[in-house]
């Protein structure tokens, strides 16, 4: 037995060891093959033959945008194109930037290796976005698509040019102010030109959850630093709030935005609902990172910030030089999943607030003329959960990517 | 009793030419547990200081208090005409005075070696980048390892992140170096690479007060040798004197137990 065993070939050897080292191995391996086996069989069948997609196919620019004004569509694009070219840029510049420090990971690799490593990282998104391509019978998409693509590697070629070279630290402080603005002009361009009540579909999902990620992330800190505060009344107002915001459901945290705003303002200067769900994920994600980052605080050990004083910096520079970073670095993963639960939160503001996302344009399609009453909200809500799913994973490995990068657990 | 007390002051307070550390009476509590008792002890300009004693006799406590990473609670602490005290910024000017280099090192893990050792000149004494950068080279040099520079702290041996660490102190130029206990944390083989640092920056000539086990170091290189027990100064003297003649029946135990 054992003789035979050693001298399989190695994929039977791995077989043997792994599924059928027992009989009750054994077992196990034919049950829950054989289950998954008829799952992934019945997945593929209804996927493949038995769904029909044109549900999906007929609604997909309701779904994505909802009912974004078709003489608007031009902003849409000009924005996407302009924050592509941005990320580029910036994935650019940081590329060069370990370049010229020497800790670049791809400067070693060959262009093959290089694909393959890029297509890893935005193989699942490439892929899902052309399958939404083929989907549409327009070109305009298209277009977009290909502006993006260009876009995206025109920046990163030209930000790993400025990456590489060392500026001067006015130069470099005037990029980083212009960087930033970048987004924030566009935001403006966009709402000037689209009312932010008019965001719906999966760009309603796709900008909530942005907003609440830049905008929760310093409200997360502050509130971190400040339960640790030695000033009693800061404390006092970062444990309430923390501790107040973590005790309420999402959904009822919604709820009341959507119907108690009235109470303290009046409806004319109320802001509208897509507003309102922003600031109530900002609010309710800051709770939560407040608590993962003050674990990572906890975590740096004592002698980092005795080090730091014995040098003589500033309490301020304590934290920001040498605490903060390293307690940021240490909960990456914590902070990224607390993010991807805010993204997949999203769907909620439909339900809650009435507005109409991925989520409820999946329900209202299926009540369309053609479809109405033919159980084809299966096939609605699979593409929901696809691209959700695409998304979360995304950054997911790119969370670990950047925990790889930063040597977490390495020291 | 209060006689041999009285010789201890006298010896303890008499430092080598004129003082740049004094410690007047420094009394320290860990809530109700008294962790140093009336210590008195003044350093002199380029004396090198041993400092010896069980565990838990408050050496690393003493030293500690000297650049206020602890709070004293009854006395004088004195670093180069400037006292301690709650002004936050007489603490800052101490700490730039003063260099400490720690036994678990406390490196920073997130910067490179360079780093590491120009953070503080940068942040703390306004350096252009380039010039703290060709001091903090010019002190891993003098550390013997500038080879390590772009490294981070986690790849290297104990005894290289050690002596970066005292490097690093050194890019604020200090004119007091504490060190506590740098040796306890290392492999045997690189204990002696740490030490010779040391004696090097002795023989230049920098005021050191050093926490160690290390016996050899204190009877090679220190000018006087500190005795504590118990969170107070039992006995001082030159290391000729101290491990030859120790006069404490308490001093006397402890050497028969360690060497």
């Amino acid at each position: 037995m054992t003789n035979a065993a050693l001298t399989g070939r190695p994929a039977r050897l791995w077989v043997r060891k792994n599924l059928f080292r027992t009989p009750l191995d054994a077992v196990l391996t034919v049950v829950f093959g054989s289950l998954s086996l008829y799952v992934l069989a019945r997945l593929a069948l209804f996927v493949f033959v038995n769904a029909r997609w044109e549900i999906i196919e007929r609604n997909l620019k309701l779904l994505l945008v909802g009912r974004w004004p078709a003489d608007q569509l031009d902003v849409l694009v000009t924005s996407v194109v302009v924050l592509s070219l941005w990320g580029g840029v910036i994935a650019g510049i940081v590329a060069g930037r370990q370049i010229r420090k020497g800790t670049s990971v791809i400067a070693g690799m060959t262009p093959t290796q290089r694909l393959s490593d890029l297509g890893r990282r935005f193989g699942l998104v490439l892929g899902t976005s052309l399958l939404l391509l083929l989907l549409t019978n327009s070109s305009g998409p298209w277009l977009m698509a290909g502006l993006m693509l260009v876009g995206g590697v025109a920046g990163t070629w030209s930000g790993r040019r400025i990456g590489v070279r060392f500026l001067s630290p006015i130069v470099a402080r005037a990029g980083i102010l212009i960087m930033a603005a970048v987004p924030i002009a566009t935001y403006a361009y966009m709402v000037s030109a689209v009312p932010l009540a008019q965001w719906e579909g999966f760009i309603f999902n796709l900008s909530a959850a942005a907003a609440g990620i830049i905008l929760s992330f310093p409200l997360g800190v502050v509130l971190a630093l400040g339960r640790r505060s030695k000033l009693k009344l800061l404390k006092m107002v970062s444990v309430v709030y923390i501790e107040f915001v973590r005790g309420s459901p999402l959904y009822v945290l919604l709820l009341l935005a959507n119907v108690s705003l009235e109470f303290f303002v009046p409806a004319s200067i109320a802001p509208s609902k897509v507003i309102r769900a922003m600031v109530t994920f900002t609010i309710f994600t800051a709770a939560y990172l407040a608590e993962i980052v003050r674990g990572g605080l906890q975590s740096v050990p004592r002698g980092q910030e005795e080090a730091a004083k014995a040098l003589g910096l500033t309490p301020a520079k304590q934290m920001r030089l040498i605490v903060l970073p390293q307690a940021l670095r240490n909960v990456i993963p914590a902070q990224i999943g607390q993010f991807i639960s805010l993204f997949k939160d999203t769907t909620l503001a439909g339900l809650a607030l009435g507005i109409f996302d991925l989520l409820a344009g999946a329900g209202v399609i299926t009540q369309q003329d053609d479809f109405r009453g033919q159980g084809l909200i299966i096939e609605a809500l699979v593409f929901v959960g696809f691209l959700f799913w695409v998304g979360s994973f995304t950054m997911s490995r790119e969370s670990q990517r950047l925990e790889r990068r930063l040597g977490v657990g390495t020291r | 009793m209060s006689d041999t007390n009285q010789s201890v002051y006298a010896d303890a307070t008499k430092a080598v030419g004129e003082a740049i550390l004094e410690l007047q009476h420094v009394d320290k509590f860990f809530g109700t547990f008294q962790a140093l008792r009336d210590i008195n002890l003044n350093v002199g300009r380029q004396e090198v200081v041993v400092v010896i004693g069980p565990s838990g006799s408050g050496k690393s406590t003493m030293i500690r208090c000297i650049n206020r990473l602890e709070e004293h609670d009854g006395g004088r602490i004195i670093v180069d005409g400037i006292e301690l005290s709650e002004d936050v910024k007489n603490i800052q000017e101490v700490r730039r005075e003063t260099g400490m280099v720690f036994q678990q090192f406390n490196l920073f893990p997130h910067l490179t070696v360079l780093d590491n050792v120009t953070l503080a000149p940068r942040q703390v004494r306004r350096m252009p980048k380039s010039e703290a950068e060709a001091l903090g080279m010019q002190l891993l040099e003098q550390v013997r390892i500038p080879e390590q520079a772009k490294k981070y702290p986690g790849q290297l041996s104990g005894g290289q992140q050690q002596r970066v660490a005292i490097a690093r102190s050194l890019a604020m130029k200090p004119k007091v170096m504490l060190f506590d206990e740098p040796t306890s944390a290392l492999d045997p083989e690189m204990i002696g690479e740490v030490l010779d640092t040391m004696k090097d920056l002795a023989r230049g000539g920098m005021t050191m007060i050093v926490v160690t086990h290390e016996m050899g170091f204190a009877r090679e290189v220190a000018d006087r040798v500190v005795f504590m027990a118990d969170g107070q100064i039992v006995e001082v003297g030159t290391p000729e004197h101290f491990f030859t003649s120790p006069r404490e029946d308490r001093t006397k135990l402890f050497l028969s137990q360690i060497l």
